[in-house]
């Protein structure tokens, strides 16, 4: 028997408005989070959009030690905790233990999603080798969820490879000698993975502050089959510091801004999504930055200087990329942003005169066809662009 | 340690005796410990300042001090509660004897810093509602900043069986972030208000030659030291007076109940985690209008505590025994005050119990109800932007210390 | 010693002590292995490579980006219910020490071979025996082989004792990097029916993460809940020495070998006057040393040490008791500890401090970074033991074979 991607075989279908949103609960009331954490709504959302049929590893970070606080927890499904840096090969573990216990018949063959989420600490700096490398593995469906809430924020808010420009942290305080402490530019991470790992099926940018945009996300990443990523910007009140009640408002905000945005990379084909996508059509104007770092704590040191270096990197992002907040290359000139966006070739289709010699573009049913003596596959899912569940021992 | 059923709640004072059975001179030479406990993140900065005035001013008597902070509380979260403690003594022998625990066992004095804390703090997981006034000393006092009246606050404040006193400092609480410092002059108006309670432990010249010689405080933090002296209220409680303790400490399980490889059971299917409610976090509540709600779902879906009830007729509920009073929803839902944040200390009667009964058997009634709790205490936000010492322009920060 | 006639049939083979461990990982019918290059470990990750490409073993093979992650996806493949398979050597080792430390306290029975190897800097590749003494305290199970033979044997011994649900332990097997690893010698492998009985199923009952058993693994914990975890794991760190009886006399049984002590072996004790006392590929020399000795009237034994965790600790005490003194042999270095000598050497003075009868004990330093332990140098070593047995001024420890 052969099973599909798990999100498949479970059906899990585009949610696309709240009022379709499944109102059953997998992360529930009771975890020692902020109030106004949007680092918490995630969990909910990414549990509820996965169903029950899940298994979650959780690296250290707010939502190991806010949620499972001595000894209790708030998870309803099965939950593991793991090590910080160890998102990537936790759920490498978990996939290729179950994929080995169902195809050697030690288990019940079925489909079960595995989801290891990380925090921006964790995750895009200590533990991104770990996410590379569980990106290549094609043959395991996993899916990494980093919430990235742009600080280590359990340790009570230090500067991670995605803190913004500026941005006031334990380890960047402003001081009589030094105004701007923290002057590195964050990372583009999404970006970069899409770019890097051109063999992943899905990998995507959403935010919990809209909602059922971020569960679709997840659903097609769960469908896709084979190791995906999802990055969420989680506006987090303690560290940027505002009132609690104003983190769905800034999460809008920050996307509204231009700088974040929302996009998703499907089997090697990018669409931004949402207000990301009415910006880059050039239907909606990006507002300016200063709208939104005036409204945290943590820029409150800016001058206009700063305002004005923040909003010109953004300018960059969106006017000099050669993909807009993407792919951080730019051409000779700037791209007129109301033009097309490049598309990028999907790379499902066969080239003529592929040789296995070397070229680029081959697919594996080609080597498949044309080995110099009849082969026994070892196992039959070593295919690209399919990735069944799991199969029992070769003899099918 | 937090409080666990061999340590029990009774407060039991070292001396063995009441205050006033005592000298005044031998009162003064005991070692002397001070709990503020206060709104996690919103307010830590505040107490860690008040705490390093306690001792700054016992200095100036020649005695030494030390501060403590709870490691558990640590990463404090927005909301949950947190104490810090400041223990004076006149001797190093006194003073080691006070600081070798974990926590204070006995507080000479518990500042409540925010009066919605009046109702009983939960911290963390399994340790259950602990009341404000638990490790009260025979004889102490309990300061809070407020509004209410003392008859009011003793609704939700448990009894003891003997005297005590509970001195309210009116006021509003100071709520801040983590980075830009509140300074409206309510750590000055709190260490006026112990000095005139309690001089035992510091006195108001100590204080104020403690401003004086800080660079960074001047005339109007001297004249919120003298406002707070003059203006708290102090009551004397007398034995029984007050809410009744259905207080019951925890039991811990043992290392042979525990299941082996660290494992814990998850919730069950449409419930929420039963050893964590995170009431205790709030300031406000929101509270809904049903019948303008257009169950949009919009509430209900960014809910970051999964508080919002589903119902067959598509309105949403809230479980206030799980809501942390974030102010989300209020924000997230398009109709105009439909959903409004209310001062928690308003629903006394109603604890955390469910009004969605309350609405569906009598709208009209509940429609009243609500908007009589409106009316009394409707509150915007987390009060980063008010005050009553010092006015703050449009909601803008404090000035930041570095130009 | 008592051969048995072993169950079943046995082949045998010319491999090196990787191979061997190999082997014996596609009879356990391991389910996932990840693997990450260091010397002089990965020969057996080659070795299980190839087993699977050619169709002899159905296993998982993830290469990893690193020790860390490599080990990480053996603890969560293992949480899930798979058997599993990993090593590393040296720094290697150190690398992924973050995943080692959780590894016992989740009650996760990893087997991991370590091909013992000098710690950098300096850098050398040769058997050193500190990367797998650094988690002695954390829970694993330690064992160290003596030879090919003894790779196979205690891998199997491995998944037998540490998936008891009585102990649930990972298990670490030191494996003198380049003296066993890499050289080839003849070993008898059983067939897989008589493998299967010794070794069940692994089966973490309601301790699995799946979707059908809903709990958490590992949430916080605090001050009130760490000392009950950890004093679990004691209780389990107690029952393994019963555990390893048991499985002993079984696989004497079902293998024909395997020695008379489940937790040292004797060689040449029985009148013996002082011993040498060692673990590791350090046997070979010494036993034959131990037999030249003899042949010229000395009264000298050797022990091997087999479980260092759980060090045996009255076991030894009653056995050392009867000579007058052990010298031991430390392929290993503990700087600034009691009488800065070795580890283990620290380990059996403590182990023998209470017992009636103390023997004098005195410690070597040698071999380390894979320098050679010669039969002279046991000659040596014996002398210096015997001498100090007979009280004379013998120092405690002695660095052997280091030029001045």
């Amino acid at each position: 028997m052969t099973v599909e991607a798990p999100g498949r075989a479970l059906k899990l279908e585009p949610i696309r408005s709240i009022k379709k949103a499944p109102v059953e609960e997998f992360y529930q009331s009771g975890h020692r989070t902020c109030q106004g954490c949007l680092s918490a709504l995630p969990m909910r959302l990414m549990a509820k959009a996965a169903g029950p049929r899940t298994i979650v590893l959780g690296t250290t970070g707010c939502m190991y030690v806010a949620n499972t606080t001595y000894m209790t927890t708030p998870w309803v499904v099965p939950w593991m905790h793991t090590q910080l840096g160890a998102a990537g090969s936790a759920a490498v573990g978990t996939s290729a233990g179950l994929k080995a216990l169902m195809r050697k018949g030690k288990m019940k063959d079925e489909p079960i999603n595995v989801i290891a989420f990380c925090g921006d600490g964790g995750g895009a700096d200590m533990g991104l080798s770990a996410i590379s490398a569980a990106l290549t593995d094609i043959e395991y469906n996993l899916l990494i969820f980093l919430y990235d809430n742009e600080s280590y924020a359990n340790t009570d808010i230090q500067t991670s490879g995605q803190t913004p420009w500026g941005a006031v942290t334990t380890f960047s305080p402003p001081g009589k000698k030094f105004r701007i402490m923290q002057r590195r530019w964050k990372k583009n991470v999404p970006g970069m993975l899409a770019a890097g790992h051109p063999d992943t099926r899905y990998v995507a940018s959403g935010t919990p502050a809209i909602p059922v945009d971020m569960m679709d996300k997840v659903r097609a990443a769960l469908r896709a089959g084979g190791p995906t990523y999802i990055h969420v910007l989680d506006p987090c009140p303690k560290g940027w510091h505002y009132d609690p009640e104003h983190s769905n408002e800034l999460g809008k905000l920050a996307i509204e801004t231009g700088i974040y945005p929302l996009y998703e990379v499907k089997d090697g084909v990018l669409n931004f999504t949402g207000i990301t996508k009415q910006i880059a059509e050039g239907r909606r104007r990006r507002k300016p930055v200063r709208e939104y770092l005036e409204k945290q704590g943590r820029f409150a040191h800016f001058k206009n200087q700063d305002y004005a270096y923040f909003q010109k990197k953004v300018d960059e992002m969106w006017e000099q990329w050669i993909i807009p907040c993407v792919v951080a290359f730019s051409y000779g000139g700037p791209i007129n942003i109301t033009g097309d966006i490049p598309k990028v070739r999907n790379r499902n289709v066969k080239r003529e005169n592929a040789s296995w010699a070397g070229e680029p573009g081959h697919s594996h049913e080609e080597f498949a066809e044309t080995p110099d003596e009849p082969q026994e596959p070892w196992r039959d899912d070593n295919e690209l662009g399919r990735y069944p569940w799991a199969l029992p021992s070769t003899g099918q | 340690m937090p409080e666990r059923a061999e340590g029990g709640g009774r407060a039991v004072s070292s001396a063995g005796s009441s205050v006033e059975g005592r000298s005044s001179t031998e009162v003064r030479e005991e070692a002397k410990s001070v709990e503020f406990t206060y709104r996690g993140i919103f307010q830590k900065t505040l107490a860690a300042n008040l705490c390093k005035h306690v001792v700054m001013a016992a200095r100036k008597r020649d005695w030494l001090g030390s501060t403590i902070q709870r490691y558990s509380d640590s990463p404090e979260r927005n909301g949950v509660p947190a104490k810090q403690f400041a223990v004076i003594a006149p001797d190093e022998v006194r003073l080691q004897a006070h600081m070798a625990k974990y926590e204070p066992n006995e507080l000479d004095v518990i500042t409540a810093l925010d009066d919605t804390l009046c109702d009983g703090v939960e911290s963390w997981a399994y340790y259950g509602r602990q009341p404000i006034n638990l490790r009260l000393r025979r004889g102490g006092t309990l300061l809070v900043i407020s509004h209410r009246s003392a008859e009011e606050l003793l609704r939700v404040i448990p009894r003891k069986d003997w005297e005590w006193t509970l001195a309210i400092l009116p006021g509003t609480p100071s709520m801040g972030g983590l980075w830009v410092y509140r300074d409206d002059g309510t750590d000055m108006r709190v260490l006026g208000a112990i000095a005139r309670v309690r001089p035992d432990i510091i006195e108001l010249d100590e204080v104020r030659s403690v401003v004086e010689s800080d660079d960074q405080l001047g005339e109007k933090h001297l004249g919120a030291l003298q406002d707070g002296y003059e203006s708290v209220q102090i009551h004397r409680i007398a034995p029984g007076q007050g809410k009744e303790d259905d207080y019951e400490p925890v039991r811990l399980p043992g290392w042979r109940e525990l299941r082996e490889g660290i494992i814990v059971e998850a919730v069950k299917p449409g419930e929420r985690n039963p050893h964590y409610k995170t009431s205790s976090d709030r300031t406000m509540r929101p509270v809904v209008n049903f019948d303008t709600c257009i169950k949009c779902r919009q509430c209900w879906i960014d809910c970051p505590d999964e508080c919002f009830e589903v119902t067959e007729e598509g309105l949403h509920p809230i479980n206030y025994e799980y809501c942390t009073g974030c102010g989300i929803c209020s924000q997230v839902c398009p109709v105009e005050d439909c959903i409004v944040m209310v001062n928690d200390l308003e629903f006394i009667d109603e604890g955390d119990r469910d009004v969605y009964e309350m609405w569906k058997q009598d709208p009209e009634a509940y429609h009243r109800w609500r908007e009589e709790k409106i009316a009394r205490g409707r509150i915007e936000h987390h009060g980063y932007y008010n005050t009553d010492t010092w006015a703050w322009a449009g909601g803008r920060q404090a000035e930041s210390p570095v130009e | 010693m008592t051969i048995e006639k072993p169950v079943g049939r046995q082949t045998e083979k010319l491999t090196t002590g990787t191979q061997a461990v190999a082997q014996a990982v596609k009879l356990a019918d391991v389910d996932v292995t990840a693997a990450y290059p260091i010397r002089p470990y990965d020969g057996v990750m080659q070795a299980v490579a190839k087993l699977i490409a050619d169709g002899e073993l159905d296993c998982e093979f993830i290469v990893a980006e690193g020790e860390h992650s490599q080990f990480e996806i053996c603890k969560h493949a293992s949480a899930v219910g798979s058997r599993v398979f990993v090593g590393s050597s040296g720094v290697g080792w150190m690398y992924a020490m973050e995943s080692l430390c959780v590894t016992p306290s989740l009650r996760l029975p990893v087997v991991a071979m370590i091909g013992n190897r000098a710690l950098d800097d300096p850098g050398a590749f040769g058997v050193e025996h500190n990367d797998a003494m650094a988690v002695r305290d954390l829970g694993w199970l330690l064992f160290w082989v003596e030879d090919a033979q003894e790779c196979f044997d205690a891998t199997l011994m491995a998944y037998r004792v540490g998936e008891d649900p009585r102990v649930s332990l990972p298990v670490g097997l030191g494996v003198d990097g380049a003296f066993i690893t890499h050289s080839q010698t003849l070993i008898k492998i059983p067939d897989q029916e008589t493998v299967n009985e010794f070794l069940p199923p692994y089966d973490l009952g309601d301790r699995l993460l799946h979707p059908d058993n809903p709990i958490s693994i590992a949430p916080q914990a605090n001050e009130d809940w760490v000392m009950e975890i950890r004093k679990q794991t004691d209780a389990a760190a107690r029952r393994v020495k019963d555990v390893i009886r048991e499985a002993h006399a079984d696989f004497r049984r079902l293998f024909g070998r395997g020695g008379d002590n489940p937790f040292f072996e004797e060689y040449m004790t029985e009148d013996a006057e002082y011993v040498l006392f060692g673990m590791g590929s350090l046997g070979l020399p010494a036993k034959v040393m131990v037999r030249r000795l003899r042949e010229r009237g000395e009264k000298v034994g050797f022990v091997r040490l087999k479980w260092f965790r759980p060090f045996p600790a009255e076991e030894l005490a009653e056995s050392l008791g009867r000579f007058r003194a052990v010298g031991v042999i430390d392929r290993d270095y503990s700087y600034g500890s009691p009488q800065q000598g070795g580890v283990l050497f620290t380990d059996l003075r403590a182990a023998l401090y209470d017992a009636e009868r103390r023997p004098r004990i005195v410690n070597f330093i040698g071999g380390l970074g894979g320098r050679e332990l010669t039969p002279e140098m046991m000659d040596e070593m014996a002398d210096l033991t015997k001498r100090a047995g007979r009280g004379e001024d013998v120092p405690a420890v002695s660095w052997i074979g280091v030029r001045e």
